[in-house]
């Protein structure tokens, strides 16, 4: 193993013919949806390219040509397994650019559907990091128990994926009825898996070997190469876009930012696991804390036709009108971040003060933490490859837009 | 005339050399073992996986027949050659490999004097003819001239050497305790099963015969997460299929193997059925085998894959002193005189 991934890096040598070069994927039963180059010396990695951008869809430019709400739903698609926690951010900048704030009980709603999201994110990183070594259980389970957020996510929102759930000024629908105890059931449910996980895969001694001191990452490297969410704070970093209270009602509860100092493959799964169990300590305190009223702005209520406006504070379904889809932006620049279930997501939006955006800059996670592909496998035996490309958590379609 | 074609037709059909190859527990009973085995190890999987498995087939007995359907479609299916194969070891390797891994069943007797062939020394010969098979696996992955195929076929070179050796020391210390190269004899000298007297030689057999057929946790061969399929990647069809069965045909030999030489093979006899005919006293060897096999199928549900170089180093650090151990246990209970 090599001392330090930065020099790992200069093991490969340009032209050497002892280098044996696979094309893994992009049509490859572990590759997702790109292609890795790999060079190989013997079994042991001398380089990896990860060539990316074959799911690549224009999202930034479609974003421009839409109406700024109409963009929703097509951001959302960058990362459909967390889908609120990547539209959070750009619906934040919008309401920096409309300057309007949502009322206290969007807030508590947002933040419970973005933990719901960041437990079925985090457990279907985690089930894809068990069928990386082909321990199919652990994949089964965790995509089997996904599907409870899932529901949980649909009872709230209408859809199982794609919620569209926040809009500038609030959020479309209330708390439905009876959702507490299926939360909390879901919750007792999803403690017990948790420690059926360990007894099956993370204290497993297959998978301690696969993945302890594999594709380790140190502090100063996770920093130097930019890596964001728990792929960085399984380093011990402590960084997360939650704490900058810039969206949610993060500042108001009381929850810990899971950091483990390890930095290898199996740190950044456990990671996971304890994020999990904080999530589900914060949709406790959500559902506990959560106040009475609006779920929508005021300055946006009033577009309601009074007629409508009343069942729909009733019912707690927002039924839009017309004009909503056709706010006008006020001229200006605004930036957002908020944390998904894969890292920090960051938001530019400019306007020129039409109806659509001018420009919509994204940074997905995924696409930050793409470089670990380069850096971390070099020095390591080609079955490590697929361990640590589990560990990440890298979702293509996110990281190309 | 007739009734003399049809008795001597039985007779052939009964005899120990024919039925034993050729119907149990030869071929018929390895196709039977192949169809059941896997539909029985992913009902298995399911079940631990809160999943349901096969079903659709015959549904009243849960899918039982998934792997018949499965077949007839590899059957059915275009075999395709690519053109930059070497097509003679291409084509041939499959169906040597297959052939390899049935003839070790010519060896296995099923009774007290009910010996296909009557070698006094069907222990090696049964192994012997079980490590061809590597070979074609070689065969295979160079023949298809492909990067993964290649990568599997160096992994395939390196397991061998390194549960080879291993699975033989810990058989011929067995041999060296009941003081004969015969799997007959060797149940006859089991007063107490041989995985008590020698745990660790079972121990070490187990694992050793788990790497040779390449299940989990040791399918390193067909590491599909970094090599597509390994040295099968090329392969399609009913070819496909053969690469497919090999492993549970020689996993299955394999655990007959184990019961003859440590869970005392046919023993307790059932009497009645032998007096019927004697290779159906064989009946217990095989449910002990059976059971073996859907044990190490279900290891699917628990494991996941060992590294390369972790496998290795289980063979050669642990598996192989062990088996040395084994040898020097036979010998002292040869020097009690326990057997």
């Amino acid at each position: 193993m090599s001392s330090s991934v930065m020099e790992a890096r200069l093991l490969e040598k340009e032209g050497d013919e002892e280098v044996y070069e696979v094309f893994i994927g992009p049509q490859h039963p572990a590759s997702g949806h790109m292609r890795l180059i790999v060079r190989l010396e013997g079994d042991v990695i001398v380089g990896v390219d990860p060539d990316i951008g074959w799911v690549h869809r224009t999202m930034e430019k479609l974003a421009e040509s839409k109406e700024a709400l109409k963009a929703i739903p097509l951001l959302e698609r960058m990362t459909i397994i967390d889908s609120q926690n990547v539209t959070i951010g750009y619906v934040r900048a919008l309401e920096k650019l409309l300057g309007v704030e949502p009322p206290p009980r969007a807030r508590y709603l947002r933040t419970l559907l973005s933990e719901i999201n960041r437990i079925a994110s985090h457990l279907y990183g985690m089930g894809l990091a068990g069928i990386f070594v082909n321990h199919s259980t652990m994949f089964m389970w965790c995509f089997g128990d996904r599907e409870v957020w899932i529901q949980l996510a649909e009872e709230l929102t209408g859809a199982r994926l794609t919620h569209s759930y926040s809009v500038p000024g609030g959020v479309r629908r209330d708390l439905p009825q009876g959702f507490k105890e299926k939360a909390l059931k879901a919750i007792r449910y999803m403690e017990k898996r948790l420690d059926e996980y360990h007894r099956i895969f993370f204290d497993n001694p297959q998978v301690r070997a696969r993945y302890e001191g594999v594709g380790v990452l140190k502090p100063h490297e996770a920093r130097r190469l930019g890596v964001v969410g728990p792929n960085l704070r399984a380093s011990g970093v402590r960084y997360d876009a939650r704490l900058l209270g810039d969206y949610g009602v993060y500042d108001e509860l009381e929850f810990e930012i899971p950091v483990r100092e390890e930095g290898d493959a199996m740190s950044r799964l456990l990671l996971r696991g304890d994020e999990i169990r904080q999530s589900m300590n914060i949709i406790r305190q959500v559902l506990d804390k959560i106040p009475e009223g609006p779920i929508l702005a005021e300055k946006y209520l009033r577009l309601i036709p009074p007629k409508l406006r009343e069942p729909a504070l009733k019912e707690g379904r927002i039924k839009f009108p017309g004009i909503f889809a056709n706010l006008k932006l006020p001229k200006g620049e605004a930036v957002a971040r908020a944390e998904m279930g894969h890292g920090e997501i960051f938001y530019h939006v400019t306007s020129d003060g039409s109806k659509k955006p001018y420009r919509v800059r994204v940074v997905t996670p995924s696409f930050r933490n793409v470089i670990l592909f380069r850096y971390l496998p070099p020095g390591h035996r080609f079955m490590d490859l697929p361990a640590i490309y589990g560990s990440l958590d890298y979702f293509p379609p996110e990281a190309d837009r | 005339m007739c009734m003399g074609l049809v008795s001597s037709l039985v007779r052939l059909v009964l005899s120990p050399q024919f039925f034993g190859p050729i119907v149990f527990p030869g071929l018929v009973t390895v196709l039977a073992v192949l169809l059941s085995i896997i539909w029985v190890e992913r009902k298995i999987a399911a079940r631990v996986q809160m999943r349901v498995g096969p079903l659709y087939i015959l549904r009243p007995l849960g899918g039982a027949i998934q792997m018949l359907a499965d077949g007839l479609r590899f059957f059915f299916q275009e075999f395709i050659v690519p053109e930059t194969v070497d097509r003679v070891p291409f084509l041939l390797a499959p169906v040597v490999a297959m052939s390899f891994a049935m003839l070790p069943f010519a060896f296995v007797p099923l009774a007290p004097n009910f010996k296909p062939y009557t070698v006094p020394y069907s222990m090696p010969a049964f192994l012997g003819l079980n490590t061809v098979i590597p070979l074609t696996v070689l065969a295979m992955a160079w023949g298809s001239n492909n990067k993964f195929s290649i990568q599997g076929g160096i992994r395939e070179a390196y397991m061998t050497i390194a549960y080879e050796a291993v699975l033989f020391i810990s058989a011929y210390s067995m041999a060296l305790l009941y003081h004969t190269l015969d799997f007959a004899e060797m149940v006859e000298a089991q007063k107490v099963p041989g995985i008590l007297l020698n745990p660790i030689s079972a121990l070490v057999f187990f694992i050793a015969m788990i790497m040779s057929a390449g299940k989990l946790p040791f399918d390193i061969v067909e590491g599909e997460q970094e090599i597509v399929a390994g040295p099968f990647t090329e392969y399609s069809g009913i070819a496909f299929g053969l690469t497919m069965g090999i492993g549970y045909v020689q996993l299955y030999g394999f655990t007959l193997a184990f019961t003859l030489m440590y869970l005392s093979g046919w023993e307790p006899l059932v009497a009645p059925l032998y007096s019927i005919y004697p290779a159906l006293g064989g009946i217990l060897l095989f449910v002990k085998a059976y059971l073996l096999l859907v044990f190490i199928v279900f290891l699917r549900a628990v494991y996941g894959r060992y590294r390369l170089d972790q496998a290795l180093r289980i063979g050669w650090r642990t598996l192989f002193p062990l088996a040395i151990v084994s040898v020097f246990l036979s010998i002292a209970l040869g020097v009690i005189g326990v057997v």
